[in-house]
């Protein structure tokens, strides 16, 4: 764990994403701590602009917008990485399973995988939670999880079919060992890159897609969650008698976290394919290499 | 042409899961199935209607198999029942009304966005390391992750309710009358913009991504060495030698990203209140409307279909391997 800490902290980018979601956990678990009241108790006059005692306002209800916004990120941070985990863990077995034991199989499973690419998500999204009525935050999380795997799935494949071709496979296979242990133990850890990378990506989409289906009056209007909180405000047209902190406090908690996880990913990504580095890494070879430079011209005109 | 044969028939059968999903899911829930589709319907709809209803969805006394044969006949009939909102339209009519705008919307912004995205991409690849690199590639990053719902939000709050540069509803003025004239389509164009622009800023950051990396995977290649090596000029390079070449793996992004285009599209409709399917579908769940819900996800696979169908196209034209056999 240390050690991953350590890694992380060598890349800018992934350490800002890193503090950000860090931070993103602790008003999570510190929820009942940093708040007074019930998110849902009626304690302000409606549409009350920021105050001291209301740091972000109050809602057309009255209610308190900050306390909403911190229990709404204990909602949108478990549906976010339950909905992920699901994700992951599907697109990753049929990616591994495609990818690894090839022939019909492999056909069956990119058919089915491009099948689930090529039906426009939101709609499908729409559909079935329209079916099963007013979902709470776990069913949304459910559904999305199991309806969203299509894109982990097609990129653990294309790096399976990669690595499948590797000597080092190849000369598992010709020992003998088991199916089950090739994948396990020869293939996992070289897959454990883009399974990050999918699972971040993954709660990034269902974070955002969970709060545009409660926007869109699909979820549970009782519950509370950042997209309840832009449903309440759409409902009661806040946006149109200017009372913009209804709306301003859970899109920036979207944005930030989303900028805060996808940093994460690219930092990630960065330190994997130092091709994708920008700017920063190139100056900073130019410059090492000039200094280099100069301290050798510097130690030639000494000894000469 | 066995390639386009190949993916036609794939459509065919993604199309065919579109539908079977539609078929499934009202016999999945708890209940009676006919009774969840048309709760809201009691009262609007008259017994015929709820019949005639009834049977476009297969819900005649029947073994399954043939139930879903009776479905699948009324979709590839465009039958897709009455609406239970807008009774006595029927839901293809509600759909074609909103359906142009939708495409309008959707396809003039991704391939603005497309377009925009990709050059941009080709540029900082280019000047990699530059200060057009270093600024363009992170706020590419940066934008990517914003969803299309904040940015919509924002950009109305903005432009439409503070600054009240542009208007923040309908497709076009509403006393004008439909029809070829100038003031007409100047209208649509001027209500066009912010949902336009919008939806283009919220893809673009992607493309400008994927062909940026595309492109200096292809700057390293040999072939570009080549063309240097042999005094063409940049430009010829840029756009000939690598650009061309990169373009290909972007087209294969492009056309996985026309779904969350389409999404977008959706949530920015509502917002913007534009008459297209987005608002339509918002209106409809509302209503719970289900037939129109499910008429929608047939309406928008096919149109998610056509354009991959389109964007094959442009692949045997971009890709000469494919063009024989």
């Amino acid at each position: 764990m240390l050690k991953f800490f350590s890694i992380i902290l060598r890349n800018k980018k992934a350490t800002a994403g890193m503090l950000i979601v860090l931070a993103y956990i602790g008003i999570a678990l510190a929820a009942p701590l940093i708040t007074s009241h019930d998110p849902l108790k009626r304690v302000a006059r409606p549409h009350q602009a920021p105050t001291v005692e209301h740091s972000m306002g109050s809602t057309r209800m009255g209610r308190d917008v900050y306390t909403q916004f911190v229990w709404g990120t204990r909602t949108s941070l478990i549906v976010g990485f339950a909905a992920g985990l699901i994700v992951t863990v599907i697109g990753t077995l049929i990616g591994v399973t495609a990818g690894y034991f090839g022939g019909w199989i492999d056909e069956t499973l990119n058919f089915i995988t491009n099948i689930a690419l090529v039906i426009p998500q939101l709609p499908l999204l729409l559909v079935l939670a329209a079916f099963i009525g007013q979902s709470d935050p776990f069913m949304i999380a459910m559904i999305i999880g199991l309806t969203s795997w299509a894109w982990g799935a097609r990129v653990t494949r294309a790096q399976t079919l990669t690595l499948r071709k590797r000597d080092f496979i190849e000369a598992s296979e010709q020992i003998g060992e088991p199916s089950w242990r090739i994948i396990c133990v020869e293939l996992m850890p070289n897959l454990l890159s883009i399974i990050g990378f999918n699972f971040i990506g993954s709660v990034v989409y269902t974070i955002i897609t969970e709060a545009t289906l409660e926007f869109l009056g699909l979820g549970d209007p009782l519950a509370v969650s950042w997209g309840t909180m832009l449903y309440n405000a759409q409902t009661s047209s806040a946006i149109a008698v200017g009372a913009w902190w209804e709306v301003f406090a859970p899109c920036m908690a979207i944005v930030v976290i989303g900028v805060g996880l996808s940093l994460l990913n690219f930092g990630i990504d960065e330190m994997s394919n130092p091709r994708l580095r920008t700017l920063g890494a190139i100056n900073k070879a130019v410059k090492a290499q000039k200094k280099f430079d100069q301290n050798y011209k510097n130690a030639k005109g000494a000894t000469s | 042409m066995s390639f386009i044969l190949r993916r036609i028939l794939f459509y065919i059968v993604a199309f065919l899961v579109a539908a079977s999903i539609n078929f499934m899911l009202p016999r999945l829930m708890p209940g009676n199935p006919i009774d969840i589709m048309f709760a809201n319907a009691g009262n609007t709809l008259p017994p015929e209607a709820k019949k005639a209803l009834a049977e476009t969805f297969g819900f005649v006394e029947r073994p399954l198999y043939e139930e879903y044969f009776i479905y699948l006949k009324s979709v590839f009939s465009w039958d897709f029942g009455i609406s239970i909102k807008y009774y006595p339209l029927t839901v293809l009519d509600v759909l074609m009304m909103a359906l142009p705008w939708t495409l309008f919307l959707a396809g003039t912004s991704v391939i603005l966005a497309f377009c925009i995205g990709s050059m941009l991409g080709v540029y900082a690849a280019w000047k990699r390391g530059s200060w057009f690199d270093s600024l363009v590639s992170p706020s590419a990053l940066a934008v990517q992750s914003v969803p299309a719902l904040v940015v919509a939000i924002t950009t109305l709050y903005v432009f439409g309710l503070v600054l009240q540069w542009l208007p923040t509803g309908y497709a076009y003025a509403p006393a004008l009358d439909p029809g070829w004239t100038w003031s007409y389509f100047g209208s649509i164009a001027y209500h066009a913009i912010m949902p336009v622009g919008t939806l283009a800023f919220v893809s673009l950051g992607g493309y400008l991504i994927t062909m940026r990396n595309n492109m200096i995977g292809q700057l390293g290649e040999e072939h570009v060495v080549m063309g240097h090596a042999k005094g063409l000029t940049d430009s010829r390079v840029r756009y000939n030698y690598a650009a061309r070449n990169a373009l290909l793996p972007s087209m294969t992004a492009f056309a996985l990203s026309l779904g969350s285009v389409m999404g977008g599209s959706l949530i920015i409709e509502i917002v913007f209140n534009y008459p297209g399917l987005g608002n339509l579908l918002f209106q409809g769940i509302i209503a719970r409307d289900y037939p129109l819900i499910q008429g929608q996800l047939i309406i928008m696979t096919l149109a998610m279909l056509t354009a991959n169908l389109l964007i094959d196209f442009i692949y045997i034209f971009l890709d000469p391997r494919l063009r024989k056999a």
